[in-house]
């Protein structure tokens, strides 16, 4: 990578950072999301902690997918109705660039902000201390694989009126793997076994989507944009 | 040396080898699985285990198949639609997604109707049949996002994305979905699969799993003549064939 | 259908499936739904697609002629 294409990286998740500080009400929406859907379980259930503490990392996950999945439908949405992606796209450092730049800082400011407010939710739920570092690796790999996938699908909705629905369904059968070893990883965690298995499978996934899907998500918006 | 691909791929070619193939697909399709019926259902004899509750598998075990063989063959028709931008291949990948999904659906029926009398319920996340549900899920994605465009060429190249996207996921499902349930051992699931079956049985299904692929083959022709008749309306050749 | 028990009986008739009648037989009207759907289906979209083609077709040369 040229240090052109790495400025034009930095200056646009620079950008995406700002506009997303300018605007907490809308940073915080995941995380206020997250916790909410996190309090529906034990009120659905019932008290008994035991029994939350074995649904504990389902529950945990389920939420954090469904919260990172509520941003995404904004990646490229914005950008691409008042332009700003086709001139980004222009700039001469190509639009995979951008869209890398953009999924980053996507998952910055909701993968990442999942991961440091788990702790809180994991206590509530009766998580262990002990297995607080699963679940936040676990976390920030899983969340980032997310957004990759979600970026694809966000790109190929990107043109829809009303993309958001279609885009859950689009993403949420392909994150079902992750589903399966981030929850498992915690699980294990919280049993007391080894969580390496559950964890390589987890990081396999996420260099295998990071590598194929900047460009899967950049076709996609050519598809859609152009 | 690549003209005679560029033949196979010309609309009024694939709508007239549809045409022709059509008849044969269905015949041949009514013998194989007319065989495979009477000699499944009536010379077999019963399954030591399962007595006679396996005679589903000449139903499951061939839609199962072709649920994953339908969208191979529609992610594969749209990857090279998208890479070579040859249209045919989006029509092929269009005509193909419902009738693969409704595989899928046939093969989630009779799998958890099986599973009734050999797991004691109709449901027991058994990796097979998780991994079909996904699969529900993918085409009916698939579908959704082809529909959902109001350009038909645009549609047609999102979802051929999609599919492939999809494509590269079907192992990675299946295999984390077979670790998932391997980590939960909560219901015994009973081995379905036969390490050896006698030829009595295996001929049956080997002529019901031909028999589906070639009304497959038949459906996908018919479907793909209304699909390239939608996508050439305005071509001059249409206008010919559709005089008569 | 039959009334079979649980157990295997030989000769106990065709429709019983030897007690499994009530998942097997639902098992193959299902496939047969299904591949009458399709043929069903299909031919529908193609009958569709060739009005709809002859429609344009006519409504081309009905400008051409007004031309």
């Amino acid at each position: 990578m040229n240090v052109g294409a790495f400025e034009a990286f930095t200056l646009v998740v620079r950008r995406e950072l700002c506009l997303s500080f300018r605007r907490p009400d809308q940073l915080l929406q995941p995380l206020v999301f997250f916790l909410i859907v996190t309090t529906l379980f034990p009120l659905g259930l019932s008290l008994q902690l035991s029994l939350l503490r074995d649904m504990a990392p389902g529950v945990l996950w389920v939420a954090a997918l469904l919260s990172s999945l509520l941003s995404l439908d904004s990646l490229f949405k914005s950008d691409a109705d008042d332009g700003t992606l086709e001139q980004l796209a222009l700039c001469g450092q190509g639009l995979t660039v951008i869209v890398v730049a953009k999924t980053i800082a996507h998952w910055l400011v909701t993968g990442a902000a999942l991961v440091l407010v788990s702790p809180v939710v994991g206590t509530a739920l009766g998580i262990p201390g002990s297995a607080f570092a699963t679940m936040m690796l676990s976390l920030g790999v899983g969340t980032l694989t997310l957004s990759w996938l979600g970026a694809i699908g966000a790109g190929l909705t990107v043109g829809l009126r009303r993309g958001n629905v279609l885009l859950s369904l689009i993403v949420l059968p392909l994150a079902m793997p992750l589903l399966i070893f981030g929850a498992g990883a915690t699980d294990r965690a919280v049993s007391g076994g080894s969580p390496a298995g559950a964890l390589y499978f987890l990081a396999a996934l996420c260099v295998f989507t990071c590598t194929l899907a900047p460009f899967a998500a950049t076709m996609a918006l050519r598809i859609t944009l152009e | 040396m690549w003209t005679w691909f560029y033949k196979l791929a010309s609309p009024p070619y694939v709508y007239g080898a549809a045409a022709a193939l059509t008849p044969w697909f269905l015949g041949l399709a009514a013998i194989t699985m007319g065989y495979g019926l009477v000699a499944g259902l009536v010379f077999a004899p019963p399954d030591y285990q399962q007595g006679d509750a396996f005679r589903i598998i000449y139903v499951h075990a061939p839609s199962a198949w072709m649920s994953l063989f339908a969208y191979t063959s529609m992610a594969i028709a749209g990857g090279i639609a998208l890479i070579w931008r040859i249209k045919m291949g989006h029509a092929v990948a269009a005509a193909s997604a419902p009738i693969g999904a409704s595989f899928t659906l046939l093969a989630l029926f009779t799998g958890s109707l099986w599973g009734r009398p050999m797991w004691g319920t109709y449901w027991a996340w058994d990796p097979r049949l998780t991994s079909e549900l996904i699969l529900l899920f993918l085409y009916v994605g698939v579908m959704s996002l082809r529909s959902a465009f109001e350009d038909p060429a645009r549609g047609d190249r999102a979802a051929a994305l999609l599919g492939l996207v999809g494509l590269v996921n079907v192992p990675i499902i299946h295999y984390s979905v077979l670790w998932w349930n391997s980590l939960h051992q909560g219901a015994t699931v009973a081995k379905l699969g036969k390490p050896s079956m006698p030829g009595s049985m295996l001929w049956p299904l080997l002529s019901m799993l031909l028999g589906f692929m070639l009304f497959y083959g038949a459906v996908l022709c018919v479907r793909l003549r209304g699909e390239v008749l939608n996508r050439e309306r305005q071509a001059k050749w249409v206008r010919e064939a559709i005089k008569s | 259908m039959g009334a079979g028990g649980d157990q295997i009986v030989m000769g106990n008739g065709f429709w019983s499936m030897g007690g499994y009648a009530r998942y097997v037989w639902p098992c193959f009207a299902f496939t047969c739904l299904v591949l009458a759907w399709n043929l069903w289906s299909a031919n529908r979209y193609y009958v569709a697609a060739r009005l709809r083609a002859r429609r344009a077709l006519a409504a081309a040369l009905a400008a051409g002629e007004e031309q």
